[in-house]
């Protein structure tokens, strides 16, 4: 070969690689602008660190051979797939394409997904999918639903391994909408996305439901009723931007620690504030927010699932420069009982928090478990049990706050001495009791109540004297504290350097669960 | 005008107050009444301003988790 043949073979290739670059061509990306959304390659463009991203798999060639789709030009069949840098450390990255064919998954589109999360997975490293697509490629039918099933088993086989985000930016139907869901988090574009296993007119047709996309799986639908959501962003910027932001918290492997970040925020910092937010009276609400804005390095805290079950807060936060896990009550929504959806969001986020090192630090307010004929039909045993089971099951440091109520079953399972808590701290309002102790009380007593109104005293009398002993002698922190179930009564203004100097104690530990397959967690 | 709002609560509890009344205007997160559940009282708070055009709860009334208790006009 000559050096101009040489030349003329590298100048095909390279105009093809533009070509192929240009999706589905200017129309059809003026139309996902006009939807409000950037292209796949944008959106790569905008995730990584400039120059960063390296592309692989972009001449794959679809396989559908039939209804003429082997005549077609299907650039990188609909997916673009590669690695870089994000916050200066790798990660991989598929993103569909809709303006290729609506970004439908074809076999080769499946095939190149499946590789990237291979590859993740081999080299850990977080891997990032950009879900923006019509679902399944129906002309290549067995193809592409094989190759599903390959992604699901992939995402399961990674799952603990390395992190894997969920971004949909655009439609996901059907099977397709399980890629997401085997996945750590999902995070939904306010107006432009919608997940779901059957499209409006399927629903039509078979279960005779007049729905809209919006109404059947739009974010505000997942991200408040079905709780599959884990955010709801404003747009693809904002949603990419919170990808990154996400990732700063998270390692890049179950084998490493979560980035050490110097936030400049004094670790023996103490808050004024904290002696005001708890309400003397302690059948008055306040918001967990405050608390834990006054704790966490600059007040900036991650929030996971703001908008489903309220009652319970999760997210990550930096305490010393060091990643937490932060799993909070929250007394202002139904006084931060435990219900049956609260159980599944805190168990879900403290089991990804164990599987990446990051330590779990809960602040506890809690009356217990929801009572009642609703919740034991909802199965609060069933789901109740998934979070004593996490927080048994973690190995992470634990460190707890008792800031009030801690009531019975609520708070052995928000992380007690008894569930493996590495430190317990309880503030001088804290209130740890088998059950509430007007229950208790009115339980012990009955008799006596009723003995003293056959009498003619005041029953109410006698119950407040009763409840007032009880207090003295069970609910109050020198009890618990007088047998261990906490370390320490503490000053709620030092609340932020006493958890920080237990973390950092707590950094070396080693806890091992006995040999076993895997547990048998209450699902 | 004319887009409605119904106000639910979200756990089975018992009025404790009723803060507002038909024909009040209300700001978002107002709270417009107290219910008392799991031995804690908890505000129900509007979640959008408007006109409340009705309310339908006394005091000492139970109520069920998902009962509809105001209807605010935005």
């Amino acid at each position: 070969m000559s050096r101009d043949e040489m030349l003329k073979k590298i100048k095909e290739i390279e105009d093809l690689r533009i070509k192929i670059k240009a999706g589905g061509g200017e129309e059809e990306i003026e139309k996902q602008h006009k939807r409000g959304k950037m292209t796949a390659r944008e959106r790569i463009e905008y995730l990584f660190d400039k120059g960063t991203f390296v592309e692989f798999d972009l001449f794959a060639k679809q396989l559908g051979r039939d209804y003429g789709l082997d005549k077609r030009f299907v650039p990188a069949d609909g997916v673009v797939t590669g690695f870089g840098k994000i916050n200066g450390r790798y990660a991989f990255c598929y993103s569909e394409d809709f303006t290729v064919i609506a970004g439908t998954f074809g076999e080769m589109h499946g095939r190149k997904v499946c590789k990237t999360v291979d590859l993740a997975r081999q080299f850990r490293c977080p891997v990032i999918g950009i879900n923006d697509s019509g679902g399944a490629r129906v002309t290549e039918e067995m193809g592409a639903l094989s190759v599903y099933g390959q992604l699901f088993f992939r995402h399961s086989r990674s799952s603990g391994v390395i992190p894997q985000i969920a971004l949909i930016m655009g439609p996901v139907a059907g099977g397709q909408a399980y890629s997401p869901a085997l996945m750590d988090f999902i995070f939904m574009v306010a107006k432009t996305s919608y997940m779901f296993i059957a499209g409006p007119p399927l629903v039509k047709a078979v279960v005779f439901e007049d729905v809209v996309e919006e109404e059947l799986g739009g974010p505000e639908i997942h991200a408040q009723i079905s709780g599959v959501s884990d955010l709801t962003l404003a747009d693809d910027k904002d949603c990419l931007d919170k990808t990154k932001k996400l990732l700063s918290y998270l390692p890049n492997s179950y084998e490493e620690e979560p980035p050490y970040v110097e936030t400049g925020d004094d670790i023996f910092r103490t808050s004024e504030k904290l002696v005001d937010i708890i309400p003397v009276d302690p059948n008055k609400a306040y918001d967990m927010h405050d608390v834990i804005h006054e704790i966490v390095d600059n007040g900036e805290f991650f929030e996971i699932k703001p908008e489903y079950a309220k009652n319970l807060i999760v997210g990550f936060a930096r305490m010393g420069g060091q990643t937490v896990g932060i799993v909070a009550s929250q007394p202002k929504v139904m006084a931060g009982a435990l219900d049956y959806k609260a159980s599944y969001k805190g168990a879900r986020f403290i089991r990804f928090c164990d599987c990446f090192n990051i330590p779990l630090v809960t602040l506890q307010d809690v009356p217990a478990f929801l009572i009642g004929t609703r919740s034991e039909r909802d199965g609060i045993i069933r789901h109740g049990a998934k979070l004593l089971y996490a927080y048994s099951e973690a190995t992470v440091p634990k460190i707890t706050t008792v800031l009030r109520k801690a009531y019975a079953g609520g708070y052995l399972a928000m992380c007690s001495k008894d569930l493996g808590a590495d430190f317990v701290f309880e503030l001088p309002t804290g209130e740890i009791c088998l059950m509430g102790p007007e229950g208790a009380v009115n339980i012990l007593f009955r008799k006596e109540f009723d003995e003293a109104k056959k009498q003619g005293k005041d029953p109410e009398a006698v119950r407040q004297m009763r409840l007032k002993e009880f207090y003295e002698k069970f609910v109050n922190p020198l009890y618990s504290a007088g047998l261990q179930h906490v370390d320490d009564i503490i000053d709620p203004r030092v609340m932020r350097p006493m958890i920080i100097q237990a973390l950092r104690v707590c950094r070396n530990k080693r806890d091992e669960l006995p040999p076993k397959k895997h547990g048998n967690m209450p699902l | 005008m004319g887009v409605t709002k119904k106000v639910t609560v979200p756990i089975v509890g018992k009025v404790v107050r009723v803060l507002a009344k038909a024909g009040d205007k209300v700001q978002e997160n107002d709270e417009i009444v107290t219910i008392e559940a799991m031995k804690m009282e908890m505000p129900v708070v509007a979640p959008v301003s408007g006109l409340l055009k009705e309310i339908s709860v006394q005091p000492g009334q139970v109520i069920q988790a998902d009962t509809v208790i105001a209807i605010i006009e935005q």
